[in-house]
């Protein structure tokens, strides 16, 4: 088990490293002087020379890395090109927008999804369970931000009962909040769940044809209790893990569902800052969404332990 | 592009290189899954004839036949610059063909490649390339985009090149999967007591059992490369107007969504039958490799 985890850790910091090296030279090497970019069309050639040598941008690549990673790891990555804010106040405003929309919306995805799935296993050979299965196979086909679209039309502009976007913060009242966020999640979740299902679906039929099922049956147990008591904890597991991978889909979806909604988030921050080319605030976004992602996928690993108390013997 | 992992599990089949078949390909989906075939059709058909069918221009704006509904003169209806829908529509087909050619050239190509090496040969070679597919395979797509974009500026091509990159674990995953599966069947090992090379043997022993595996993982990362176009175009790090794309025809639709609902339904429609059809494709060609049908 230790070596396992140690393992995983160290997998998870080759990756923020392979991650954070990208983020760097996908923008070092990109096109322009940020000196120039950041002094303006009015600034004589002398000014941004003096700036490129003030912003170190004359010293070799691996060297201004270096420096970039320690500024990184204490927190400071930099002012943004076009606002000329602090990126890390820039990305600490934004997350919370993002959290909130990726946690409800993976909450709402795992509650229906997990249930449904189950139940699908179980009955597959009733007659409704094969229309089901062509619903599950439309909605994974599905482009999640037409979804959005569709939700606006219906909730938004048809019924008039919820807004077609912009984010209330939690400061203004929990209630005004959550309204401002019950289609974007709704959206995000539609997207997320159908792959979901059908995860559930066949990890639970393999966990079916298990003798411990047929023991069950034995004793008598209805059919409900054998599913969630007796099923259900066995694949866990697997689900977590398709939620790890998952969690791509998760925040590139985020990503798109911010910017139909108009939400403020980590997203709709990043977007803006390609098509501004504000290099500083994409890389703290990069950073941010890769860190996010590796830690919660490591997360994921070492909870296993937790869940399955099969693992921890291991 | 894990982003369709529970699709890509299933196109490992039970048994590989099954020869020889029962009933030839076509007929086999004529019969077991029409739609697969009707919607896989249609859209080849729009994609190379889209161009000449179109009944109308797809960039010539004409602002007085501005968000028209349905009419004789455009079946369904006209942009918010007076554009025939329908053949924008043909047109973003073309561009979703685009889209999906390019993701399955990068990701097939270096995937198989870097599978059939790792699972064929095995050793070091096998581990570093299944932790860097691990590591990269689920890695957010939007992400990958967002760096090359920023790197070389929006185009379709760097917008799919970044799709095609999330695409290589999948075909990696997969044909590595198959290689080491038929690495040490009879034939392989009958092909290297005639003397065949370690690499001989990959090209042509192993290499044609992979073939069915990898047209359902194109099928579904098809699927998915039309997917991201979309989503790419809508987000302005795609195709640039005026082309036609069903993104960007969904950008434009957002803005007119209470004054012309149509324009966002029909395109979206449109895009989600492409969608559709490629996964019931993938399912169906999984169907028919696997052989336990229904």
């Amino acid at each position: 088990m230790l070596v396992y985890v140690a393992g995983r850790m160290a997998g998870a910091a080759l990756t923020l490293l392979c991650v954070s090296a990208l983020a760097f030279f996908a923008t070092a090497l990109a096109p322009g002087n940020p000196a120039a970019v950041l002094l303006g069309t009015m600034a004589t050639p002398e000014r941004v020379e003096a700036v490129t040598r003030q912003l170190g941008l004359d010293r070799p690549l691996p060297t201004r890395f270096v420096i970039w990673l320690g500024e990184t790891v204490q927190g400071n990555l930099g002012v943004s090109n076009l606002s000329h804010k602090p990126v890390t106040g820039l990305l600490m405003d934004a997350l919370p927008v993002t959290l909130e929309l990726a946690g409800l919306s993976l909450l709402l995805a795992v509650l229906v999804a997990v249930p449904t799935g189950l139940i699908l296993a179980q009955k597959r050979d009733r007659w409704w369970s094969k229309p089901a299965m062509a619903v599950i196979t439309l909605g994974i086909s599905v482009p999640g931000f037409w979804v959005g679209l569709m939700l606006i039309v219906l909730f938004a502009v048809t019924w008039r009962i919820l807004p077609s976007g912009g984010y209330v913060p939690v400061s203004r009242g929990l209630g005004l909040n959550l309204r401002s966020m019950i289609l974007p999640t709704l959206s995000l979740a539609i997207y997320l769940a159908p792959a979901l299902i059908r995860f559930v679906r066949v990890t639970a039929q393999s966990v079916l044809k298990e003798p411990f099922v047929d023991t069950a049956r034995a004793k008598g147990l209805g059919n409900f209790r054998i599913l969630f008591r007796h099923v259900a904890p066995n694949t866990w597991i697997n689900t977590m893990t398709f939620v790890g991978l998952q969690l791509g889909v998760l925040i590139s979806g985020a990503i798109v569902i911010e910017v139909i909604f108009s939400l403020p988030g980590i997203g709709r921050l990043g977007l803006n800052a390609v098509l501004n080319r504000d290099y500083p605030v994409v890389q703290g976004v990069v950073l941010v969404a890769a860190v996010g992602y590796v830690f919660v996928n490591l997360a994921i690993d070492l909870a296993y332990g937790l869940v399955d108390p099969r693992v921890r013997t291991r | 592009m894990s982003e369709n992992a529970p699709a890509a599990d299933a196109a490992m089949p039970g048994s590989v290189a099954r020869q020889p078949r029962r009933a030839s390909l076509l007929r086999f989906l004529m019969r077991r899954h029409p739609l697969a075939l009707g919607l896989v059709t249609l859209f080849l058909i729009a994609a190379i004839f889209g161009p000449w069918i179109a009944p109308h221009s797809m960039t010539d704006t004409d602002l007085g036949a501005a968000l028209q509904g349905s009419s004789a003169e455009h079946l369904l209806g006209t942009d918010p610059l007076g554009r025939d829908v329908l053949s924008r529509l043909l047109g973003s087909t073309v561009v979703a063909a685009e889209a999906f050619l390019i993701v399955v050239l990068i990701g097939g190509i270096f995937g198989t490649l870097l599978g059939l090496l790792a699972g064929g040969l095995g050793g070091i070679l096998d581990l570093v390339v299944s932790r860097v597919t691990e590591v990269v395979q689920g890695f957010p797509t939007v992400l990958v985009a967002i760096v090359i974009v920023a790197l070389l500026g929006p185009s379709l091509v760097n917008a799919m090149v970044a799709v095609g990159i999330a695409a290589i674990p999948d075909f990696a995953r997969v044909s590595r999967g198959v290689a080491i599966q038929l690495r040490d069947r009879e034939f392989v090992q009958a092909a290297r007591g005639l003397g065949a090379s370690e690499l001989r043997i990959l090209r042509t022993e192993i290499l044609p059992g992979m073939i069915g595996p990898l047209v359902v993982v194109a099928s579904f990362d098809g699927a998915q490369a039309v997917m991201w176009e979309a989503a790419l175009s809508f987000l302005g790090l795609g195709i640039q107007p005026p082309a036609p794309s069903f993104g960007s025809m969904l950008r434009e639709a957002q803005q007119y969504l209470s004054i012309q609902p149509q324009l966002a339904i029909v395109t979206g429609v449109a895009v989600t039958a492409v969608i559709l059809g490629l996964n019931l494709f993938g399912d169906a060609i999984s169907d028919y490799f696997d052989g336990d049908g229904r």
